[in-house]
Order: C-alpha cells, then sequence, then structure tokens
C-alpha cells in the first residue's frame, strides 16, 4: 500500500476535505492531492504526520509474508471482471455441492 | 431449509431495470477488483432519497425480498414501503438469488454520495453496476474491523498498492 493511499484513508475516515488537511499541514490542498494519487510518494514520517492530522494513529505491524492467496489476486489482475465474476460463482457452486454432499453423508 | 443458491448478477439486473441508484461495496465488489475471497453475498449502499427509496422498495418486491437471519436463512417475510426502509440503516436480506445487504451509511464511509464519487460504472456479466473504489471498499472494511475484514486487507490493499 502506498503512503498517499493511506493518507487518503485517513482524511477520509476523518471527513476531512483535501483543502482542510492541507490547512492543518500547512502545505497546499494540490500536495494532498498528488501523495494521494501516488505522483509524489511521502516519507514515513510524512505519513505518520499527515495521519496524525486526521487524528488517527498510524501503528505499523510486520506479519509473516504469506503469498498463497496474493498468488490468486494477482492471476484475477489478469482476467476480465466477467471471468472474474464467473469463476467466483463456480467456486461457490462446487462448495455448495460439497457441502451437500457432505450432509448427505 | 437452505438458502437460494447465490446469483449476483440476478440481483444486480434488477436493480438495474428498476433504475436503483446504488454503490456496490463488500466482498463482492472485491471480488470484482481482483479479490480471491469468496463471498455469498451482494452488499450495496442505495442512494436515501425519496424518489431512489421507492425504486428501491419496487426491487425488492421483484426480489421476493425478505428479512435474513442466521435462524432463519430463508427469511422472514416483511413489508416495506420507501419511507420504511430508509428509517433502518442496515437491512440484511435474502432474495431469491440470496443475500442482499442493504447499508446507508457503511462503517467509515458517509454513505451513497461518498462512495459514488470515487466508484466506476462497470458492465459485470451484462448488467452495469457502480462499484466503489478499492480504496473505499479498504477503507469501510478498515474501519469495521471484523475478524473477516482483518482477514482480506493484506491482499485487498497490495491489489490497491499494484493497480
Amino acid at each position: 500500500m502506498r503512503g498517499g493511499q493511506i493518507i487518503r484513508e485517513a482524511r477520509k475516515r476523518a471527513g476531512l476535505t483535501q483543502v482542510e488537511l492541507a490547512e492543518r499541514l500547512d502545505t497546499t490542498q494540490s500536495a494532498i492531492a498528488r501523495m494521494e494519487a501516488g505522483g509524489t510518494e511521502p516519507s514515513f514520517t510524512r505519513v505518520a504526520e499527515a495521519v496524525r492530522a486526521c487524528g488517527v494513529e498510524l501503528v505499523p505491524h510486520l506479519a509473516r509474508l504469506d503469498d498463497a492467496d496474493w498468488s490468486v489476486a494477482s492471476t484475477n489482475r489478469t482476467i476480465s471482471i466477467d471471468e472474474r465474476a464467473r469463476r467466483h460463482a463456480a467456486a461457490l457452486r462446487f462448495a455448495r455441492a460439497a457441502r451437500e454432499a457432505m450432509a448427505r453423508g | 431449509m437452505d438458502e437460494p443458491a447465490f446469483g449476483p448478477e440476478e440481483i444486480l439486473r434488477v436493480l438495474e431495470a428498476h433504475g436503483v441508484g446504488c454503490v456496490l461495496i463488500g466482498g463482492f465488489a472485491a471480488v470484482i477488483h481482483g479479490s480471491p475471497y469468496l463471498t455469498n453475498d451482494v452488499d450495496i449502499v442505495p442512494a436515501d432519497d425519496p424518489e431512489n427509496l421507492r425504486r428501491l422498495s419496487d426491487a425488492l418486491r421483484e426480489l421476493h425480498a425478505k428479512v435474513w437471519t442466521a435462524s432463519e436463512p430463508q427469511g422472514i417475510a416483511f413489508d416495506h414501503s420507501p419511507k420504511s426502509l430508509g428509517e433502518v440503516r442496515v437491512w440484511n436480506l435474502v432474495t431469491d438469488h440470496g443475500r442482499l445487504d442493504l447499508t446507508f451509511a457503511p462503517s467509515g464511509t458517509d454513505g451513497y454520495a461518498d462512495l459514488v464519487r470515487d466508484a466506476t460504472h462497470l458492465l459485470v456479466l451484462g448488467v452495469g453496476v457502480n462499484v466503489a473504489s478499492l480504496a473505499d471498499i479498504i477503507r469501510s472494511k478498515e474501519a469495521a474491523d471484523r475478524d473477516k475484514d482483518r482477514l482480506v486487507l493484506p491482499v485487498l490493499r497490495r491489489l490497491a498498492e499494484e493497480s
């Protein structure tokens, strides 16, 4: 997740406009917009500062890397939306059939 | 008795046919963005103006929507009007095509006007639907902070990062 996305999430959660956040950080609305859109990449310190200005705390959390689910997600990114929906429906049908088979013993 | 088989495109097709203004959010919207996690319901955020609530009420009639509870998964019949729909902020329903949850202001958001701004209008299996942005889906799940939300957030964040 990019730093700008964290700032946007914190700002939205606080119900602030970009202008209001810019005022709190003594910067400009366009600077906030660039960070949120990925045009500039803020430092970790800047992200933490922006998040705090939204009344939220940035709490870093380290977790063991598990790529199993990402493997499916990255495949999904390469197929069409309709195909994603169809594969999802097929997986649900399979799960339902399996549950019914289990119930029948 | 079991819930009906999940047919999200059928639910969305009826909502579209009635002209219901809404944004798709939650697990199925995440699937459209590439999430690998299965979901059994459609979550929508309808606009809550009286005219839209009338269209929503008509669509729910066509879908034979009933109130879903864990103990009554086939649903409990309920009467509804545009006014009564708008008075309750969260509806957990079951329709002829599976579960449909209506939420007027999902966690961490201000509702339809807030979400439609960054939503994308997409054709999904031939049905036009406003799909919430991945950033807004993440925002809502962050705020809801249920176990099932925490489980999916790392992959959704990575999808957002790489999109």
